[in-house]
């Protein structure tokens, strides 16, 4: 007994007790999330992403990447706890700033990684959304979602490790400012008719095939959708903005 | 093999094009590789990104069918012309392309079926949808029972006014469009009912339950056919939309334009 309880009492035992739980537990971490990822369908959601790709170039996976991660800060933190049990360094203040610094590096390359595929995913999608409209100028579009991703990821990581990202963020700011204004002024008419076109649409005052008059046009209607209302006499067919449906007011002309 | 060669070499001598239908993405490079040669893609899409391209509105299942249709096309579309002597490779039997035949494209045997898609009020994936949900109507009835069922589509403003309710509406005031993943459930649960189904250009779904009363006169269909198929022929005549009307008697899925038979298929064979 006498034996064990000194032997408990040697800090070295503790700590390699400690170094040994870390791993354990690292690894474990390590599986559980992968589990928990494959099963949430991450593998499914990265699947094309440039990321993804190079991950699988050099034999892993995003996923595989993101569960090694967090075993290795399992582990980092195991042998920092043992080295301090142990005392091997006695220079605890210097310790303590590594310690507070480890989870915030980790939780910056997590954002990394996850912006990074996050950034590729949403060129995929917008590329994929326009892929209808065939002018070559449009595929800049994609590429300045993915590089707004991206540069906001790393604002958030910069601050995370503490850099200064006071500069970049009032870049943003104007950046983003800029984009909501073209949009407002771009996109007007647009939010008008579709505000004006959900009411048309859940009340339906007019439908498919009535007589209405709409400021100067007259005729039957042909469709409703969201923008816009298409009216259609005998030789023509109006395309109406909802928002002058608002405007002008409608008339049903029942004979 | 050289005697082979001199026995069908005569079937791609001098021939003016070469459509492929639906070819896989190596295929294609292969024959678009060989030079002075016209090549073009026929299929449901345009998945290996060739030039000139006919699209198919269905995956026809009889080879004289596709090719028939997929020629009509390329007609329509300028990019071979009247007399053309075109090389089809086609799929018969497997999967990949298996079968050439050597077809001459001919103006004259014009049935307007590539018309039907393309030049129809409708949008093309419209008329699509309604014909692959009549033909899927045809193959299962409803309960096991077959049913007949009277699709208008496209100038809907017009059917409107060229008919009237039977009973009440229940699309009114609904947003279901054809294509919709319920709504083929949905079609099949009220082809039960009588009177024809209104679908707008857009493919919402307008009505269900209309009597249609065009005016008859004039309307050519083949003698022997029902009052669905009359009334169905008879409302394209008046009004710019096109009717796809299933049989209950034979089971065929037919469409009519401009007051005329234009397309006869047996779901059976799909």
């Amino acid at each position: 007994m006498v034996v064990w309880q000194s032997l408990l009492n040697e800090p070295a035992v503790i700590a390699a007790a400690v170094l040994a739980l870390g791993l354990i537990v690292g690894y474990f971490v390590g599986r559980l999330n992968e589990e928990l990822l494959s099963a949430s369908g991450v593998p499914d959601a990265v699947e094309g992403t440039p990321f993804e790709r190079t991950a699988q170039s050099l034999g892993t996976s995003t996923v595989e990447i993101i569960a090694r991660l967090s075993s290795w800060f399992i582990y980092g933190i195991a042998v920092l706890t043992a080295i301090h049990i142990a005392q091997l360094l006695d220079t605890n203040a210097f310790w303590l700033r590594v310690t507070e610094f480890i989870p915030q590096l980790f939780i910056a390359v997590l954002v990394l990684i996850i912006g990074f595929i996050v950034a590729d995913k949403s060129e995929l999608v917008v590329s994929e959304y326009l892929r209808g409209v065939k002018l070559p100028e449009v595929s800049i579009i994609p590429k300045l979602v993915k590089y707004s991703v991206l540069y906001v990821t790393f604002i958030i990581a910069l601050g995370q490790i503490g850099v200064h990202v006071l500069a970049l963020l009032i870049l943003l700011t104007v950046y983003a400012v800029g984009v909501v204004i073209v949009g407002t002024v771009a996109f007007k008419d647009f939010l008008v008719s579709s505000a004006a076109g959900i009411y048309l649409l859940l009340n339906q005052p007019y439908g498919i095939g009535d007589q209405v008059r709409i400021g100067d046009q007259r005729g039957i209607v042909q469709e409703v959708d969201l923008f816009v209302t298409k009216i259609e006499d005998d030789s023509e067919e109006y395309i109406v903005p909802n928002r002058k449906v608002f405007e002008d007011g409608i008339v049903r002309i029942r004979e | 093999m050289a005697g082979l060669d001199d026995v069908f070499g005569d079937l791609f001598a001098s021939v003016d094009g070469v459509a492929l239908f639906s070819p896989s993405g190596s295929y294609y490079e292969q024959v678009a590789a060989v030079e002075d040669l016209n090549v073009i893609v026929v299929g449901t899409e345009n998945s290996v990104g060739a030039e000139t391209f006919v699209e198919l509105p269905l995956e026809f299942e009889d080879v004289t069918e596709r090719i028939r249709f997929g020629l009509e096309g390329a007609l329509e579309q300028d990019v071979i012309e009247d007399g053309d002597e075109l090389l089809c490779a086609t799929s018969a039997f497997s999967d990949g392309i298996d079968t050439i035949s050597r077809v001459r494209a001919d103006a004259e045997s014009h049935t307007g079926i590539y018309d039907l898609f393309a030049k129809s009020r409708a949008d093309p994936e419209v008329v699509k949808a309604v014909l692959e949900l009549a033909i899927e109507l045809g193959q299962k009835g409803q309960k096991g029972k077959p049913v007949g069922a009277l699709f208008v589509v496209g100038d809907a403003g017009k059917v409107m006014n060229k008919s009237r309710p039977l009973s009440y509406n229940p699309f009114e005031k609904s947003h279901v469009h054809v294509g919709d993943p319920i709504v083929n459930v949905m079609l099949k649960e009220f082809s039960r009912l009588d009177g024809a189904f209104v679908i707008s250009d857009a493919g919402k779904i307008v009505s269900a339950y209309r009597y249609l009363e065009p005016s008859a006169e004039g309307v050519d269909i083949p003698k022997g056919l029902g009052a669905r198929h009359m009334a169905g022929g008879a409302i394209t005549r008046d009004t710019n939309a096109i009717a796809i009307v299933l049989s209950e008697s034979d089971g065929l899925v037919r469409a009519f334009k401009g007051g005329e038979l234009i397309l006869e298929v047996d779901p059976e064979a799909y």
